[in-house]
């Protein structure tokens, strides 16, 4: 392998993960990523870019976004107003074609990283409809009649929040990865990286407080490790005596979100 | 290579597609598991697994497939190189073979073997082929590749082989196996199955239909005329009968997350829920304490809900033959002169399509438990689980499912 993806100086990942990234790169497949909220699937994508080296182009999925968004837009609309003014040009199609993010990802000079995250947002069938294009790396403009295919195989990284089960003929043409909330190890790792000055005393008060948080069964919303970080700095800028975390749960609003969780919690830990 | 790993992973349920097998044997071909176990198996997961649910199959399988692989966590890389020998096969001789048979009636015990191992790797510091005490190949010690001696360890491919078996062994993956019981949000994912999108409503045209628009402003000599649509929506209705009975108290939970999870799929263009006791009799209760007088009856219901809800009864089938076939087998309420199992026969009649979900569901066939066999020749019953509620909802969705 030329280039491998390695842990960057923000963003630490699992050997497994890593493997899994070099995978998909080396075999040309889209590298589909899975995971609870809050454990960096995002971050994933920007870290791949930076370590390799290459632009990173962001495809946001949304509920209403349809496939179609990605590839092309036709503006219609706008030719037609052109058209009632006579402007200049009006005859070009070309003028009215509107890339989207995949279409800019396949046209760019230079081999990119195209993250689809979320894609789990959109309709039960969009991934489907994007079968071929990831396949081939081409689509076909049909008011032009032009294909676009892509210059440099971009590197795809898809995102899930398993909202809606993806469909087989998609997932099969994926390589896979599924993020495990990360242990103590790792996220005191991960904490350290966003936080390098952090007190060894504050981190594991506030790391023991988290893991116990999540390991309580009745709390419904599970705190992220992207809220543990958040949380972190919230005690740092608060400079809470470290020893009073577990007691007091200072600024607890930032892990636990939700009023019956809050009840939960502090049940819990008073006892 | 391999194929008998392929056939393992299916007999698990793992639904791997040739497809997938081919690109894993092409990773191994470019050898991207770098001849190494844990890789391999981080590997062959990664493009064969597409969901965490699958995760344990796929563990148990790997497992089944390759347990008989030991290694010694601390073998050092230089080691691994002297073992590494493709002739070993060529060196193979008769006079081994039989010596080894031999070593087969001798007690080996397993625990020695592994403390003179680890002592001896500490002592040894070259190659030794052949030998009858170092570790090394062909040798007669317990230890090395290729030797001669059963039960020993076996030192081979790298290192690394413990840790896969390590995860393997933890399990960790064995709470998202879908054939548990479920939550919530994989309740809405099943429930979202449920649907049948349709413009032939009855409801106004709100949407712009650009592409009309275009074509009846071009028409029109360029002057603008606007075009209205339908939009798409959800003409799924559903009717969802819940049994709030003693023996459903233990499932209080499971079903609560049933009921918000339909209610919160906002997606349908109906929902209906009412509740019954242990059966569906004469009447249908408005409220899960099941209070007499404030119910409807279950007649005004077939009237007023039409063949077309789809209809999910939800109950444990747990209920004496008196219940279900007595004309006064209803021993909190009013029978309406019908025996529960009529009651039944009239739902299935006035409905197109009706499943029942079994929270606590006999696998296979159960003759003791009579009422649930017998209700099962009437209905549909699936488990309540992610399996059960994705296998009914596409019943469902089948045109004349029952």
């Amino acid at each position: 392998m030329a280039e491998n993806f390695t842990s960057t100086g923000e963003y630490v990942a699992s050997e497994e993960l890593i493997a899994s990234v070099n995978i998909a790169i080396e075999l040309q497949k889209p590298l589909l990523i899975k995971g609870e909220p809050g454990t960096g699937k995002t971050m994933l994508a920007k870290a791949v870019a930076q370590s390799l080296g290459k632009k990173l182009i962001i495809w946001n999925v949304k509920s209403t976004t349809k496939a179609q968004d990605g590839l092309y837009m036709y503006d219609t609309i706008q030719r037609l107003y052109d058209g009632q003014f006579g402007e200049e040009g009006v005859d070009d199609i070309k003028r009215y074609i509107k890339l989207g993010k995949l279409g800019e990802a396949f046209s760019d000079e230079e081999q990119v990283i195209l993250l689809i995250d979320e894609i789990d947002k959109a309709d039960l069938e969009f991934p489907n409809d994007l079968l071929w294009e990831l396949d081939q790396m081409e689509f076909y403009i049909h008011e032009t009649r032009e294909t676009i295919r892509a210059r440099k195989r971009p590197i795809v990284i898809i995102t899930s929040n398993a909202e809606k089960e993806l469909p087989d003929a998609f997932l099969r043409r994926c390589i896979f990865h599924y993020i495990d909330f990360p242990d103590k190890e790792l996220m005191e790792e991960i904490v350290r990286t966003h936080y390098p000055d952090v007190e060894d005393e504050l981190l594991k008060n506030a790391m023991d407080v988290f893991y116990r948080i999540r390991d309580m069964r009745n709390v419904r919303k599970k705190p992220s490790t992207s809220e543990l970080i958040d949380w972190i700095r919230a005690l740092q800028i608060g400079g809470i005596p470290t020893e009073k975390i577990a007691s007091t749960l200072p600024f607890v609003g930032v892990i636990v979100k939700k009023d019956e969780d809050l009840a939960e919690v502090k049940k819990n830990m008073s006892m | 290579m391999f194929t008998h790993f392929y056939y393992t992973l299916k007999a698990k349920g793992l639904d791997v597609s040739l497809g997938e097998w081919l690109t894993l044997i092409e990773a191994l071909h470019r050898n991207l598991a770098d001849s190494n176990l844990t890789t391999f198996y981080h590997m062959a997961k990664a493009i064969l697994v597409k969901r965490e649910t699958d995760f344990d199959k796929f563990d148990m399988a790997f497992e089944e497939e390759f347990k008989g692989i030991m290694s010694e966590d601390s073998v050092r890389s230089r080691m691994l190189e002297w073992l590494n020998k493709e002739d070993m096969n060529d060196l193979f001789h008769e006079s081994d073979k039989a010596w080894l048979s031999n070593m087969e009636e001798m007690h080996i015990d397993k625990e020695d073997v592994e403390t003179k191992f680890k002592q001896r790797l500490k002592d040894q510091d070259s190659e030794h082929n052949g030998g009858s005490y170092w570790i090394g190949t062909m040798g007669k010690t317990s230890f090395g590749n290729t030797g001669g001696n059963v039960g020993g360890i076996r030192v081979g491919g790298s290192t690394g082989y413990e840790s896969a078996f390590q995860v393997i062994g933890e399990r960790k993956y064995k709470d998202f196996r879908d054939d548990r019981v479920i939550d919530n949000r994989q309740f809405m994912q099943a429930l979202r199955k449920l649907r049948e999108f349709s413009t032939r409503l009855d409801i106004p045209k709100t949407e712009l239909d650009i592409d009309g628009t275009v074509q009846k402003t071009c028409n029109n000599g360029g002057c603008l005329e606007i075009v209205m649509e339908k939009p798409r929506k959800n003409t799924i209705k559903l009717l969802l009968l819940m049994d709030s009975g003693g023996t459903m108290i233990p499932y209080a939970q499971l079903m609560n997350e049933l009921f918000q999870s339909v209610h919160r799929s906002n997606h349908y263009k109906d929902v209906k829920t009412y509740y019954f006791h242990n059966c569906i009799y004469s009447h249908v209760y408005n409220t899960p304490e099941c209070e007499n007088g404030d119910w409807i009856e279950t007649e005004w219901m077939f009237r007023n809900l039409d063949k077309d809800y789809k209809v999910i009864i939800v109950g444990d089938a747990a209920m004496a033959p008196e219940e279900l076939y007595a004309r006064d087998g209803n021993y909190r309420g009013p029978n309406g002169g019908l025996p529960g199992m009529e009651w039944l026969q009239l739902m299935k009649r006035n409905y197109k399509s009706v499943v029942w979900l079994n929270p606590k569901m006999a696998i296979g066939d159960a003759p003791w438990r009579e009422a649930e066999t017998a209700i099962k020749q009437v209905f549909p019953m699936y488990p309540l689980t992610v399996n059960g509620l994705n296998q009914a909802m596409q019943k469902l969705m089948k045109r004349q499912a029952c």
